[in-house]
C-alpha cells in the first residue's frame, strides 16, 4: 500500500483521527494503569510518592507519546521499521560495551531523566521490521529457505545480544515474538516443527553440560530451572520469592484480605513486591475476583487487538497489531504463571501494573503503532 | 496442482476470429490467478491469526484457572528442610534446679560410604587407616570392593576428624548429622543422669535414647516434641560438686571401697544432691561388669544411694522411739529396761562391744548411747504388726519412687516372716536391708513435722503433700533425740557449729554370701537432720568398708568414719543453701573503750 493508495481510500484526516481511534483500547489501558496505581499505593504501605506518582507521571507521558504514534500515518511507520530495528540494534550493542550493570546484568542505558532498556525498544522494532518485510515479500515465497533464513537473522542477532546481557527472560520472549509473527505471516509449518525439535535437543544439551567447564546457561540460572522445578527445595534461598508469593496467593482466597490489608506484601515477606511480583499483592488483597478481574481486562485488550487485526487488510498493519498483542501477551502469560510458580522466576514486570519506566514508554509506543494501524486501515 | 492455462486454447482461437487481441485474456486470467493466490495467502495467514487467537484463550483459561485453584488452596508456611534431612527427636536439655545445664546435646556427624562412587576404594582405605588407626585396611578394602552400596564406618566424629576425611576428597565417603548427648559437667551426677546412646539410626539422624538414670526414666518426657523445655532437676549443682568432693575426701580418708550421699529438702521432697563414689563419665559409659563372681557394686555404674541394700543398723532405732511415744506408749523420759546381754529364746542381743548400759536407761538415752537392749524392748512393747505398719508407711516395703530407672528394681529386703525375734532386730537395723534413699525419705518424715513426702529429683514448684506418719509433736521429740546424739553420744564428732546437726549412726556388719557375717566389714551410715532447731535438711551419707586407722585402735564404728564426713558435708553445703549460721554472742565484758586524749 502506498501513500496514494491511502490518500484515496482512507478517511479521516487531521483531528477528524481521534474519532476513529480504537477507544475502548485506550481505556482498557487506563484501566489497567490505575490498578497498577492502586497497587503500588498499597505495596508501599500508603505512600503516594513512592512508586505510584512516578509511575503515573509516566504513563501521562505515556499516553501522549501513544497519541502522537497514532496520529502518524501508518505508512510512515512502515518506512521507519528499517531505520528504528537499525537504531535498536546499535543501542544494543552500544549497552553490551557500556551499559549501566543492574541486578547482575548489562541493561540499562542511564539517559539522565530515564534508563532505557534497548531490549525493550527491540521487541517492537523487531515486530515492525519483520511486518514491514513479510508486506514487501512476495507470498509465494514467503516458505522459501532463503526468504526464511533472512528474518531469522533478524531476530537471532538481537536474541544473542540479549542473552549475553545476561537476560535469559527477554531474550526468550524476542524469540517468541519473532515466531509469532512469522507464524502468522504464513511460514511453513516444517520449520516451527523443525525448530522446536532442535529446541528439544538444545535444552537436553543445556542440562547434559551442566556442571562442567563449558556449561551454557550461568550457575544462577541453572538455580532459577531448580528451584522452578521444586521451590520448596530451598525455602530461604531462590525458592523464597514463590513460595512467598504463592503464600500470598493463596491467602487471598476468593475475596481477598481487602486494600491494604495483605500481610505477606505489606509485611515485606515478598521481594520485588512492587516490580515481578506485584501481581501476588493483588492476589492477596482483592482474592481470586480481583486477580480474576485483572486478568479479563488483559485478555479483552489482546482480543481487541485481534479483532483489530483481522479487520485490517493491510499486510503490514495486521502483522504489527499481531505482534504487538504477541509481545503484551507473552509479558503476561510469563510474568503470570512465573508468580504462580507454573515457569521459572526470569524477570519479566506485569504489563502497565510493574514499577518501571522502560517497560510503560515502549508499550504505550506499541500501542500507539497498534491505534494508527487501526485509524488508518482500509475501509 | 491443475491449474487453469493463462492462455486457454478456445478462447484464443475465439478471441482471434472475432478480432480482439488476445493478450489481454491472458492478463485477465493472471489478475485473477494473483487474487486467488492472494486470498488464499490472506486466508491462510487469517487461520492462523484465529489459532493464534485460540492458543492465548486457552493460554489465559489455564492461567485462570490455575489462579482459582491456588485461591482455594489452603497456604502453607514452608517447612525449612536441608537436602532432606531432619534430626528426627531433639532430645530436652537436663538442667540442675538453677537452670545449669548438666545434659544438652551436640551435633556431629556421622561417617559412611557409598563404595559404587568410590573414586579410588584402595586409597580410601589407606588414609582412613592412617586417621583411625583401629581400623584394618585390608578389612575396609575388601568391604569397599564386594559389591555391596552402602556401608557404615563410624558413628560419631569430632569436627576435626570429619575435616580429616574430607579432605581425603572421595565422593564415596559421606557424613550423616548426629546428634550426641553432652554431658558437660563430666562425672558430676553421673548416678542421677544416668547415660544415653543411639536408638534407630538412619542416615541423616539417629534416636537418642536414655540408657540408664533419669535419662531412661524420663525419656518420653526428654523426646516429647510437645514439651520442648528442658528438664528441671531438683538437684543443685554446686551442691552437688561439693559434696561429691568431701565424699571423695572422705572415701579416700577412711580407706572406704565406696560411698554414698543424699541431701534432701524435707519441706518438698526434693534430692539437691545424690551422690555415689566410685563413679563414672556419663559421656563415656564404661561397659556393665559381666563377670558372675563380682559383686554388683564393684562396678562404677551402681548407684549405691538407691540400689544399695543395706542393714543400715542403729539409724533404725530411732523409728522405734518415735513409734512407741506416738502410740503413747512412752515418752523421752520413760525408763525401759537395758540389761545386757538379752537372751531372746536361743538369741542373746549384745551392745557394742559387750557394754551394759543398764539397768534401766530412759527412751531418749536408749536413743544416744545406742543401746540394742534398750530398742529390742521398746519394739517388743509396740509389737511386730504395728512396727511393720509404720515402717510400710515410712517407704521401708516397697521400692523408692524417686524417678530413677534403678529405682523400681531395688527393692528392699525383707523377712518373709515377722516373729519377735524379727521385731527386735529390725528395730536396731538389722534383719532388713533397704538403701540410703528409703532412709532419707523415712528420716525426711520425722524432719517434716511427721509427714511422710515422696522423694524426688524433679524440681517442685508447689509444697508438696503427704501423709502424716506420726504426731508433729513426736517428731519434734524425735529430733531433739537425734539432737542430743551429737551433742552428748555417739556421734560427737559430728557437730558442726551454728548448723544444731541432730542425727543417727548406724554400723551394720556386711553379710556374707555364704551366711553369717563379716568380722571386719561394716557400713557406716550417719543419718542427719539438720538444722534441728527448725529442720530443714536430711542428710545420708554411708560408707563401705571404712576403716579409721589413724589412732592406736582400729575403729569401724560410724562415729569416727560416716559423721566426720557428714559433718564436713554440712559445713560446706549448708552455707551454699542459704541457711544462716546460729551463733551464740557471748557477752563481751571485758573490753573497755577508751578515748585517747593526744592534746
Amino acid at each position: 500500500m502506498s501513500f496514494l493508495e491511502y490518500r484515496i481510500k482512507s478517511a479521516p484526516t487531521g483531528l477528524r483521527k481521534a474519532l476513529h481511534l480504537h477507544w475502548a483500547l485506550v481505556l482498557l489501558i487506563c484501566a489497567v494503569a490505575s490498578v497498577g496505581w492502586l497497587m503500588l499505593y498499597s505495596v508501599s504501605g500508603g505512600r503516594a510518592d513512592l512508586w505510584a506518582e512516578p509511575q503515573m507521571t509516566r504513563f501521562g507521558a505515556g499516553l501522549f507519546l501513544m497519541f502522537f504514534v497514532a496520529f502518524v500515518p501508518i505508512w510512515f511507520w512502515k518506512n521507519m521499521s528499517v531505520l528504528a530495528y537499525g537504531v535498536a540494534m546499535l543501542l544494543l550493542l552500544y549497552v553490551e560495551f557500556f551499559g549501566h550493570v543492574g541486578m547482575g546484568a548489562q541493561r540499562w542505558i542511564d539517559l539522565g531523566f530515564i534508563r532505557l532498556q534497548p531490549s525493550e525498544m527491540m521487541k517492537v522494532t523487531l515486530v515492525m521490521l519483520l511486518a514491514a518485510y513479510y508486506d514487501w515479500l512476495d507470498p509465494k515465497k514467503v516458505s522459501r529457505p532463503l526468504w526464511v533464513l533472512l528474518p531469522v537473522i533478524l531476530i537471532v542477532l538481537p536474541v544473542v545480544l540479549v542473552l549475553m546481557q545476561p537476560n535469559l527472560g527477554t531474550s526468550l520472549l524476542l524469540l517468541l515474538i519473532g515466531a509469532a509473527v512469522m507464524f502468522c505471516a504464513g511460514v511453513s509449518l516444517w520449520y516451527f516443527g523443525a525448530v522446536l525439535g532442535l529446541a528439544g535437543s538444545a535444552i537436553a544439551a543445556v542440562f547434559e553440560t551442566r556442571g562442567t567447564p563449558w556449561q551454557f546457561l550461568h550457575d544462577y540460572q541453572y538455580a532459577r530451572i531448580d528451584t522452578f522445578l521444586n521451590p520448596e527445595a530451598d525455602p530461604l534461598g531462590a525458592g523464597y520469592n514463590i513460595i512467598q508469593a504463592k503464600i500470598a496467593l493463596g491467602s487471598g482466597g476468593w475475596g481477598g484480605k481487602g486494600f491494604m490489608q495483605g500481610t505477606q506484601s505489606q509485611l515485606n515477606f515478598l521481594p520485588e513486591k512492587h516490580t515481578d511480583f506485584i501481581f501476588t499483592t493483588l492476589a492477596e488483597e482483592f482474592g481470586f475476583v480481583g486477580a480474576f478481574s485483572l486478568l479479563m481486562l488483559y485478555g479483552l485488550i489482546i482480543a481487541f487487538c485481534v479483532i483489530s487485526a483481522l479487520q485490517n487488510r493491510d499486510r503490514f498493519s495486521q502483522l504489527l497489531i499481531l505482534g504487538v498483542a504477541a509481545n503484551f501477551f507473552f509479558y503476561l502469560a510469563v510474568n503470570l504463571s512465573m508468580v504462580m510458580g507454573m515457569a521459572p522466576v526470569v524477570g519479566i514486570p506485569l504489563p502497565f501494573l510493574s514499577y518501571g519506566g522502560s517497560v510503560v514508554m515502549v508499550l504505550m509506543v506499541a500501542f500507539g503503532l497498534v491505534q494508527s494501524a487501526h485509524i488508518h486501515r482500509l475501509r | 496442482m491443475t491449474r487453469t492455462p493463462l492462455r486457454p486454447l478456445a478462447r484464443i482461437l475465439q478471441a482471434r476470429a472475432s478480432g480482439e487481441n488476445p493478450d489481454l485474456i491472458e492478463r485477465e486470467n493472471l489478475a485473477w490467478r494473483h487474487e486467488v493466490i492472494r486470498d488464499r495467502g490472506r486466508a491462510r495467514s487469517e487461520g492462523r491469526l484465529l489459532f493464534l487467537a485460540i492458543f492465548f484463550m486457552l493460554a489465559f483459561s489455564l492461567v485462570g484457572g490455575r489462579m482459582g485453584v491456588i485461591a482455594a488452596s489452603q497456604p502453607q508456611e514452608p517447612k525449612a528442610e536441608a537436602s532432606g534431612a531432619q534430626i528426627l527427636a531433639t532430645r530436652a536439655d537436663i538442667t540442675d534446679r538453677n537452670g545449669r545445664i548438666l545434659a544438652t546435646n551436640m551435633l556431629t556427624h556421622a561417617l559412611y560410604a557409598h563404595p559404587k562412587d568410590m573414586v579410588d576404594p584402595a586409597r580410601v582405605a589407606r588414609e582412613l587407616v592412617e586417621l583411625f588407626p583401629d581400623m584394618d585396611q585390608a578389612a575396609l578394602e575388601k568391604r569397599f570392593t564386594d559389591g555391596r552400596s552402602f556401608l557404615w564406618l563410624r558413628r560419631v566424629l569430632s569436627p576435626e576428624q570429619m575435616q580429616a576425611v574430607h579432605d581425603i576428597g572421595d565422593p564415596g565417603l559421606l557424613f550423616g548429622p548426629r546428634e550426641v548427648r553432652l554431658y558437660p559437667n563430666g562425672p558430676i551426677a553421673a548416678h542421677v543422669l544416668g547415660g544415653a546412646s543411639f536408638g534407630a539410626e538412619g542416615v541423616h539422624s539417629a534416636e537418642v535414647i536414655g540408657t540408664a538414670g533419669i535419662e531412661k526414666a524420663m525419656d518420653a518426657r526428654l523426646r516429647d516434641p510437645a514439651q520442648s523445655g528442658p528438664l528441671q532437676l531438683s538437684l543443685d549443682l554446686t551442691v552437688q560438686a561439693t559434696v561429691e568432693e568431701v565424699l571423695y575426701g572422705g572415701m579416700v580418708m577412711m580407706k572406704a571401697k565406696g560411698a554414698a550421699a543424699i541431701l534432701m529438702d524435707v519441706r518438698t521432697g526434693e534430692i539437691i544432691s545424690l551422690a555415689s563414689l566410685p563413679d563414672f563419665d556419663p559421656n563415656d559409659r564404661p561397659a556393665p561388669i559381666t563377670d558372675k563372681t563380682a559383686e554388683p557394686g564393684d562396678s562404677p555404674l551402681f548407684n549405691r544411694a538407691v540400689q544399695g541394700m543395706y542393714e543400715l543398723g542403729s539409724t533404725f532405732k530411732i523409728f522405734a522411739a518415735a513409734q512407741a511415744m506416738d502410740l503413747g506408749l512412752m515418752n523421752p523420759e520413760t525408763m525401759v529396761d537395758a540389761n545386757a546381754p538379752m537372751r531372746w529364746g536361743k538369741h542373746l542381743i549384745k551392745e557394742f562391744k559387750g557394754k551394759n548400759y543398764g539397768p534401766l536407761l530412759s527412751v531418749t538415752d536408749v536413743i544416744v548411747q545406742s543401746s540394742n537392749v534398750g530398742t529390742a524392748h521398746i519394739a517388743l512393747q509396740i509389737g511386730g504388726l504395728r512396727q511393720q505398719a509404720f515402717l510400710k508407711q515410712l517407704g521401708f516395703f516397697d521400692p523408692s519412687p524417686i524417678e530413677l530407672i534403678e529405682a523400681p528394681g531395688a527393692k528392699p529386703l525383707i523377712p518373709a516372716r515377722w516373729p519377735d525375734i524379727v521385731t527386735i532386730t529390725t528395730s536396731y537395723g538389722h534383719g532388713m536391708s533397704a538403701s540410703p534413699m528409703h532412709l532419707a525419705t523415712a528420716y525426711a518424715a520425722i524432719a517434716n513435722g511427721g509427714i511422710a513426702i515422696k522423694p524426688t529429683l524433679l524440681k517442685r514448684d508447689t509444697p508438696a503433700q503427704g501423709i502424716r506418719v506420726m504426731s508433729a509433736d513426736t517428731a519434734a521429740k524425735s529430733v531433739s533425740m537425734l539432737r542430743q546424739v551429737v551433742t552428748r553420744g555417739t556421734a560427737s564428732y559430728g557437730d558442726v557449729e551454728g548448723y544444731a546437726v541432730a542425727g543417727k549412726t548406724g554400723t551394720a556388719d556386711k553379710p556374707k554370701k555364704t551366711g553369717g557375717y563379716y568380722k571386719d566389714k561394716v557400713i557406716n551410715t550417719f543419718a542427719t537432720i539438720f538444722p534441728a532447731n527448725n529442720p530443714r535438711y536430711v542428710l545420708i551419707v554411708t560408707l563401705d568398708e571404712p576403716v579409721e586407722d589413724s589412732g592406736p585402735e582400729v575403729r569401724r564404728t560410724a562415729g569416727y568414719t560416716a559423721v566426720p564426713v557428714a559433718a564436713e558435708v554440712i559445713r560446706r553445703v549448708a552455707p551454699l543453701l542459704g541457711l544462716r549460721p546460729e551463733v551464740d554472742f557471748t557477752p563481751v565484758d571485758q573490753i573497755t573503750a577508751v578515748v585517747e586524749d593526744n592534746h
